[in-house]
């Protein structure tokens, strides 16, 4: 589904990513973890096309879709979440969802009514303005966002930064189903460790712009130590 | 985060960069000199006396280069500070400023009135700018209306000559030498042609100038070092300020008259155009910009008459998209 | 009374043409980070439109829609040769577009002459506004800018485009991963912004001395209505436009224009200083 191969970006002038080789297969949920400044935002940049890749190549389903504008890649059927939610705090949930469909013509712009059924908040609170929602609100609301084109890969960058336990767990709850249910691949950047165990299929960790290891979740749940390698402060 | 490692890295490369300051702008200004100085021999006095002008534009462009190149201040009104000198030069030297008279009415008093003045009118102005946080854009269209505004002033000004300016400045004089003679004016001029560019370069290299590039390259990381950027770029403001006043001050004793022209919109944009087609991150450059560019004016604007204009405006946009640090700024630096 | 009534009328004149001309400044500043420092040269280039069509002989009227389409068209073509290759440098976007506005006032002085040019009014008949007597295409400017001026707040409050304007405005990025074309956008607005600035020179080109210069004393009243108005927000426009045009206007009747010059814009400056964002403005400058 998304291969990515010896892939190098820099930002501000340092090198970032070192030479990134990730395979994530279909309908998987892959975390990628590992601690700040390690490159996380910077690979899911990177992938949705907001930073020029300087080598390498990234594959969606077997097309190249390294260094494409970020409109081509959404269009190739990527959805993004990207860190600290990025809403449009001025503007109505209603019209956050419906810039999601401005890239196809007038008439077949719609909002799939399937996403109030996993986020029944965001139907009773269409026309409200975005910004006067809770953090865990906005982040549904952001997520739903990225789903509303009906993405193949869905991109999120620590969703659970500066929300409260209960709406994490609602929200790892809601992408389990809709993984589950569409089929859709996922890859998240996480750092918080119970919802990267309710939710990994795969997890990656990131070190010094290399993914230093992979493994599946079973694994990490017997032995945690991987988790204290390369997350410890 | 990740950005953090990433600037500081970039800031302390370019702090470094002024440690080790490339020699090479130096034996250019050097060799340069050399030409300027045994110049004169050649008696050639029409060149002599264009040269003399061209040196005064000169240091003109370095003082921009100064507050743009280093200073990262997108100036569009540069011209009012060499207006202004010039102006004020000319009114004491004239004694048409009340209670400036006897010794506080001769040429070096004049000089230095002009410079002093203009220098703090820059502080103000900067007050006003930087710490009201204006920059890159804002800032360019800000100064821009200054140089329009003082350009109408002085052309409704009926004191200060109005639409027509002054005219039959007294020669400049030192202890009763009078600079009267081309070859007096030109080895005049080139003097302090030398003095601003020692003056200039010695800033950019002390340690000021590196925390000015790093103001510039990074604001805000620059101000979680602790440094006070607004400080910064009102000091860097008024050097430039003072240095374009002196510029001013010496067209004014090299032609002996002013006008409204030389404050206003035209001249500031001319010279914004020689420092960026020179190169604004060189000082050396920059004079280099001025000279190159005028006297491709003088030869050029006979023979394309109106078309030179355009000509020069198609040129300078090829030249910002393509040579964004100039023709000699890409030469001179590495 | 009736002195009073025409320098308020002629105040709104010159308030809503100038909001016209700061609109499209201001929505291609906000959606690009440009600023199109040849915005005062689209207006004369609109405005020469006119002189065109009154030499052509076919009178004022055509010029009303030749001169946003020509000024938009060449918009199109100057943000496609230029403004391009720099949206990853903006600050040269204004030493580019200066370049470009040095060229094109240039070219019309090689065309048309350095000198001012009027031109007939096209409606040359008077009528009785608030019980004095007022030249009716005075009256028509203000109506058409008013037009204007809610055509394009309707644009970009209540169509998908103007949706897809706005969140480009606010986020950049993030518009771009929703997968709106932001380039597409941005030549689409550089011609709206240039063809708003093109009519509103046309409509002006009958009660002003046509010369090369005309477009700098719009240019920078519109800027100087952005800063005092605020950025990210059209309503800021309004509100900068009416300060600094009906200041500007009424300060000029009173003392002179080069007073009222010199009151508006150290105004401005000062407010800039005590409230950097402008009045309504979100963005930070």
């Amino acid at each position: 589904m998304l291969k990515i191969s010896n892939l190098h970006t820099s930002y501000g002038g340092s090198l970032i990513l070192q030479g990134i080789d990730l395979k994530v297969k279909r309908a998987e949920i892959m975390v990628i973890m590992g601690r700040n400044g390690m490159g996380k935002t910077t690979l899911m940049k990177t992938i949705m096309g907001l930073l020029p890749p300087q080598s390498g190549k990234i594959e969606l389903e077997n097309e190249s879709i390294g260094g494409l504008k970020p409109h081509k890649i959404a269009a190739k059927g990527v959805g993004f979440v990207p860190q600290g939610r990025e809403i449009f705090s001025d503007f109505t949930v209603w019209d956050n969802l419906r810039l999601a469909t401005m890239r196809y013509p007038r008439k077949k712009r719609c909002v799939p009514e399937k996403l109030f059924e996993y986020f029944p908040i965001l139907k009773e609170r269409k026309n409200q303005r975005a910004g006067s929602f809770s953090g865990g609100e906005q982040q549904m609301l952001a997520i739903a966002r990225a789903l509303v084109a009906n993405p193949k890969l869905l991109l999120l960058d620590e969703p659970s930064e500066g929300i409260q336990p209960s709406i994490i767990q609602e929200i790892t709850r809601i992408l389990r189903a809709i993984n589950k249910e569409t089929g859709i691949t996922i890859v998240i950047v996480e750092q918080n460790v119970d919802m990267i165990l309710d939710l990994a299929d795969t997890c990656a960790f990131l070190e010094k712009g290399r993914i230093a290891d992979t493994c599946p979740k079973d694994a990490l749940q017997k032995d945690d130590s991987m988790i204290t390698r390369y997350m410890a402060l | 985060m990740k950005s953090d490692i990433s600037t500081i890295k970039s800031t302390d490369i370019s702090m470094q960069r002024s440690v080790f300051w490339q020699p090479r702008p130096a034996w250019i200004a050097m060799g340069l000199a050399a030409i300027l100085v045994l110049f004169p021999m050649t008696q050639n006095d029409y060149w002599i006396v264009q040269l003399t002008q061209l040196m005064v534009y000169g240091i003109f462009a370095m003082s921009l280069s100064l507050v743009w190149g280093y200073g990262g201040i997108l100036c569009f009104g540069h011209a009012v500070y060499f207006g202004m000198g010039a102006y004020i030069y000319t009114l004491i030297v004239k004694g048409m400023i009340p209670g400036f008279s006897g010794i506080l009415a001769t040429s070096i008093a004049g000089l230095l009135t002009a410079v002093l003045c203009v220098s703090l009118f820059a502080v103000v102005v900067g007050y006003f700018l930087f710490y009201g946080r204006l920059k890159g854009p804002y800032l360019g269209i800000v100064t821009l209306a200054i140089a329009v505004i003082a350009e109408r002033i002085a052309v409704d000004w009926y004191y200060i000559g109005g639409y027509n300016g002054l005219f039959s400045i007294p020669p400049f004089s030192v202890a009763g030498y009078e600079f009267i003679t081309p070859i007096a004016l030109f080895y005049f001029v080139l003097a302090s042609s030398a003095i601003a560019y020692l003056l200039l370069t010695h800033i950019v290299q002390s340690p000021f100038g590196a925390i000015l590039r790093a103001i510039r390259d990074n604001e805000a990381r620059a101000e979680s070092f602790g440094y006070n950027s607004a400080q910064h770029k009102i000091i860097t403001f008024a050097i430039g300020a003072a240095v374009a006043a002196l510029s001013g001050a010496l067209f004014a004793i090299v032609t002996e008259f002013v006008s409204p022209t030389l404050i206003g919109f035209g001249l500031s944009t001319e010279v914004l155009i020689w420092v960026a087609l020179g190169g604004k991150e060189v000082i050396l450059a920059s004079f280099l910009g001025a000279l190159l560019v005028r006297t491709l004016e003088t030869y050029l604007s006979e023979l394309m008459a109106y078309y030179w204009i355009l000509f020069l405006g198609v040129f300078f946009v090829a030249a910002v998209i393509l040579f964004p640090k100039g023709i000699f700024g890409r030469w001179l630096s590495d | 009374m009736t002195d009073l009534i025409i320098q308020l009328l002629s105040a709104m004149n010159f308030v809503l043409v100038l909001i016209m001309v700061a609109m499209g400044l201001m929505i291609i500043f906000g959606l690009m980070n440009v600023i199109n420092m040849a915005h005062g040269e689209f207006f004369l280039l609109g405005a020469y439109t006119v002189v065109m069509t009154n030499r052509l002989g076919i009178g004022f009227w055509p010029a009303l829609v030749l001169a946003p389409l020509t000024v938009g068209f060449i918009g199109m073509l100057i943000e496609y040769i230029c403004i391009r290759h720099l949206y990853h440098r903006p600050l040269d976007t204004i030493l580019a577009t200066w370049g470009v506005s040095l060229a094109i006032k240039q070219l019309i002085i090689i065309i048309f002459g350095p000198a001012g040019l009027t031109v007939a009014p096209p409606l040359p008949q008077m009528v009785t506004v608030a019980g004095i007597e007022y030249p009716a295409y005075r009256v028509f400017i203000m109506a058409i800018a008013l037009i204007i001026i809610a055509v394009t707040f309707y644009i970009f409050l209540k169509t998908d485009f103007g949706l897809g304007a706005r969140a480009v405005i606010a986020n950049r990025d993030m518009a771009a991963t929703l997968g709106i074309n932001t380039r597409r956008m941005y030549r689409t607005t550089f011609a709206f912004g240039s063809a708003l600035a093109g009519l509103a020179g046309a409509v002006m080109a009958p009660v002003m001395s046509c010369d090369p210069q005309m477009g700098l004393g719009f240019f920078i009243p519109a800027f100087l209505s952005i800063l005092v108005g605020g950025t990210g927000t059209l309503y800021g426009v309004l509100a900068g436009g009416a300060i600094v045009g009906g200041g500007d206007s009424l300060l000029s009747f009173h003392f002179s224009p080069v007073a009222a010059q010199v009151v508006i814009f150290s105004l401005a400056i000062f407010l800039i200083r005590i409230r950097p964002q402008g009045l309504l403005g979100s963005k930070k400058p």
